[in-house]
């Protein structure tokens, strides 16, 4: 069932235009009812500032201080992890890996944990959860150069002891956290989500997610040869080996990031990809594009409902599957492609 | 001849420290008629020797409730019966009479019930031998229901909440020099070792009825008191439970304790009852985090009705709930309490361009609820400070009552520890 040519291109574009249709949206919603014109004089202040007038500081604050640094390290953080996933499925020629293969998160979960039992201040949780990401995959790649054959199934392994490890230390943490204060705090991070962001927050990510997915639409040709396999690549003139740890280097800056600001959320890597392949189809050069656009909107969509539904917050690891599987369901119904 | 000398030397020294022993005069006791029995009982288990007197005693046994201390903290050897120490030379018979092995002599004697039937929080009904020489007290809070109910000698090992900060463990170390000893466990809610517990030979173990290894404890056939406290009516039961398991003398601090808190919680409602709905504060209890707020089902809702103000997030259900500003903003609270645990300041929000927008942000009136050891905002006996505090800080013109006095007074009653009144009021003034 082969859609014309012309219906798949406005599906493509479509889809790179959902995010920003949908971040106009998101600042629109919240628990605080303010109107629609409100909304948009309160942007338009951003560029052209005596459109505020008459605005209230309440008004103001809560759509450019609390609503506008949220709903973009949403769309952020969501399409951090969908191309990390993307990516890391195309390197490790493996669709049920995400980029938490190399113990990324739970390093940087790890990070975050140590420093809320030191009850250090949150920008240090948010370096602590950062740093020890990429010390966890440092960890897992200098293990894996112990070996000369085969590096990627030993990076793999390395990975996956590095991050039982640090799962394994966190673990510990929590036995000894204090279940009064730290402990609660733990289990919440560890929870995920965006509650506390403030523009404070979004440097770091802006930079990694920007950098990283300039990076990934860069190569996005060179994946498609990297699927293929290494002797296909090397064939064709390129360095599987140097390609792949730069991806890996640059995937796990961005995870490490995400993780940093928003705290674990998983299932997003795994499943965005494919989401974005039974649309566009196995070629890297439209299903990266894709997987950032579709991560961000997706992870906007859910964090406007965590953050409507309820007067509390619903915890995003929560919505991302009861959300999520009915979505990755419907679409697999619509479409007969086989990935 | 050298050696001879030193002999006799040693020998007069010896008789001269007999004599003067034996002069010593005894201590002497006046009794009530019907309380002669249980002093005879007493009398005769205690090493050394007490007599009976009339007039001019050093102690005084009766159940006249009119000779009763300020807030009741008599020491009780019988249920009614107490005490009035007029010499401290006394005070090792009244330690005695009180413990446990008092409480054995009137067990044998016929005074004391060999053991006491008991429903715990969770409805069980536990029969425990008496008197109770060890308990354990993995949940923390029960451990200060045990120092508020004047048992802490029975107590062998316990979770302690606030007591992990250097200030914690100088202040709870100051209060029970025990305290290192009995803190070196790894016991809560979550998590016990089950062999240690078999080690430590508990008569008892207080712990929260959410506590996750109770049937692998359960195994070792120790009366479990299950506690759950997170309203007055339950944490008044509670320690009036605490009180029923150590016996007579637990129970009248338990009562004493009840009738203190009853007694402030009228003095505020009193001093509160004329105002109308707005114009009580509203008031926001944030936790570890300034974006987690307390449920309707918590304590430090009841603690916020009881000292006059509305509880915005009383609605809310479960334990902590994380929320977004625009929720905070939408409850728009005239003052936000910070828990006394928590890593967030008042200069944290009040320097946040983002919180700016809330009223109490822009009054100032964001506080740091105050603590000694035990944090005030959760159902311990210290919660009591929480209501007087939290009064003063919502109505310093209208209400009369003063935290640091009543902290002096509270810590000297329940903990039998001295804080002055400069350390009090340092306290007290902290958070506002």
């Amino acid at each position: 069932m082969t859609k014309p040519r012309s219906q798949r291109q406005w599906l493509y574009y479509g889809l790179l235009l959902l995010p920003f249709g949908l971040i106009v949206f998101s600042l629109m919603i919240g628990l605080y009812t303010i109107p629609v014109e409100n909304v948009l004089r309160a942007l338009t202040s951003l560029v052209y500032p005596p459109a505020a007038d008459g605005l209230s500081s309440t008004e103001l604050t809560l759509v450019l201080r609390v609503r506008l640094p949220r709903v973009l390290a949403a769309c952020l953080v969501g399409a951090s992890l969908a191309v990390t996933g993307a990516g890391f499925q195309g390197v490790f020629r493996n669709p049920l890996v995400d980029a938490n293969l190399l113990g990324v998160m739970t390093g940087a979960g790890f990070g975050a944990a140590l420093a809320l039992l030191l009850e250090l201040p949150s920008g240090v949780v948010q370096l602590m959860a950062f740093g020890f990401g990429l010390f966890a995959v440092m960890l897992a790649y200098l293990g894996s150069r112990l070996y000369d054959t085969a590096p990627m199934i030993v990076l793999t392994l390395m990975g996956i002891l590095i991050g039982s490890f640090f799962g394994s230390l966190t673990s510990l943490l929590k036995y000894v956290a204090d279940p009064l204060n730290t402990l609660p705090s733990i289990t919440f991070w560890l929870l995920g989500g965006l509650t506390g962001i403030v523009w404070n927050s979004l440097p770091l990510l802006a930079l990694t997610t920007l950098g990283g997915g300039v990076f990934f639409w860069l190569v996005r040709w060179r994946l498609n040869v990297l699927s293929l396999g290494d002797a296909e690549a090397i064939t064709l003139g390129m360095n599987p080996d140097r390609l792949k740890l730069a991806l890996i280097v640059c995937a796990t800056l961005m995870t490490a990031a995400a993780v940093a600001a928003s705290g674990v959320i998983g299932w997003i890597g795994l499943v965005i990809p494919h989401a974005a392949r039974l649309l566009v189809g196995p070629d890297h050069q439209r299903l990266i594009p894709v997987a950032l656009a579709l991560g961000a909107s997706f992870l906007l969509l859910i964090d406007n409902v965590s953050r409507t539904l309820l007067p509390t917050e619903v915890p995003l690891g929560v919505l991302t599957g009861l959300i999520g599987v009915p979505l990755l369901i419907g679409l697999l119904r619509r479409s007969a492609r086989v990935w | 001849m050298k050696v001879v000398r030193r002999g006799v030397a040693v020998l007069a020294l010896l008789l001269t420290a007999a004599t003067l022993y034996a002069q010593q005069p005894a201590v002497t006791v006046q009794a009530d008629a019907d309380l002669i029995p249980a002093l005879e009982a007493l009398i005769a288990a205690y090493d050394e020797p007490v007599a009976f007197a009339e007039g001019e005693a050093a102690l005084i046994a009766t159940t006249d409730p009119a000779l009763l201390p300020p807030m009741g903290v008599a020491p009780h050897f019988l249920p009614g019966a107490f005490f009035v120490v007029n010499d401290p030379a006394a005070a090792d018979f009244v330690e005695f009479a009180i413990s446990a092995d008092g409480q054995q002599a009137l067990i044998d004697a016929g005074l004391l019930p060999a053991s006491v039937t008991i429903t715990d929080q969770r409805g069980n009904v536990l029969e425990i031998p008496q008197p109770v020489r060890r308990v354990i007290t993995p949940y923390s809070l029960a451990t200060y229901m045990v120092y508020g109910v004047d048992a802490e000698d029975r107590l062998v090992a316990g979770g302690y909440l606030g007591a992990r900060t250097p200030l914690g463990i100088e202040r709870m170390t100051a209060i029970d020099a025990r305290f290192p000893e009995l803190s070196g466990y790894v016991m809560n809610q979550r998590e016990i070792n089950v062999e240690e517990v078999a080690n430590l030979d508990p008569d008892v173990i207080f712990t929260s009825a959410r506590s996750a290894w109770l049937d692998t404890v359960a195994e070792l056939g120790i009366p479990v008191v299950l506690f759950q406290g997170e309203s007055p009516e339950l944490l008044i039961e509670a320690m009036r439970i605490t009180g029923q398991v150590f016996g007579p003398h637990a129970q009248a601090r338990a009562e004493a304790w009840i009738a203190y808190y009853q007694e402030i919680v009228d003095r505020v409602v009193e001093q509160t009852s004329e105002l109308a709905e707005d114009e009580r504060p509203s008031v926001l209890i944030v936790g570890q985090e300034a974006l987690r707020v307390v449920s309707g089902e918590m304590y430090q809702t009841d603690i916020v009705a009881a000292a006059g103000g509305r509880s915005v997030s009383a609605d809310l259900t479960g334990a902590w709930n994380d929320v977004n500003l625009e929720q905070i903003v939408l409850w728009n609270p005239d003052v936000i309490v910070i828990v006394p645990y928590s890593n967030v300041t008042p200069e944290d929000l009040l320097n946040s361009p983002e919180w700016q927008i809330v009223s109490a942000v822009q009054n100032g009136r964001v506080l740091k609820m105050p603590s000694w050891v035990a944090p005030w905002d959760t159902p311990v006996p210290d919660s009591v400070l929480g209501v007087i505090w939290l009064t003063q800080a919502l109505f310093p013109d209208l209400v009369d009552i003063d935290c640091a006095a009543e902290t002096v007074r509270f810590f000297d009653a329940f903990y039998q520890h001295d804080i002055t009144l400069e350390d009090a009021a340092a306290v007290c003034g902290a958070g506002a």
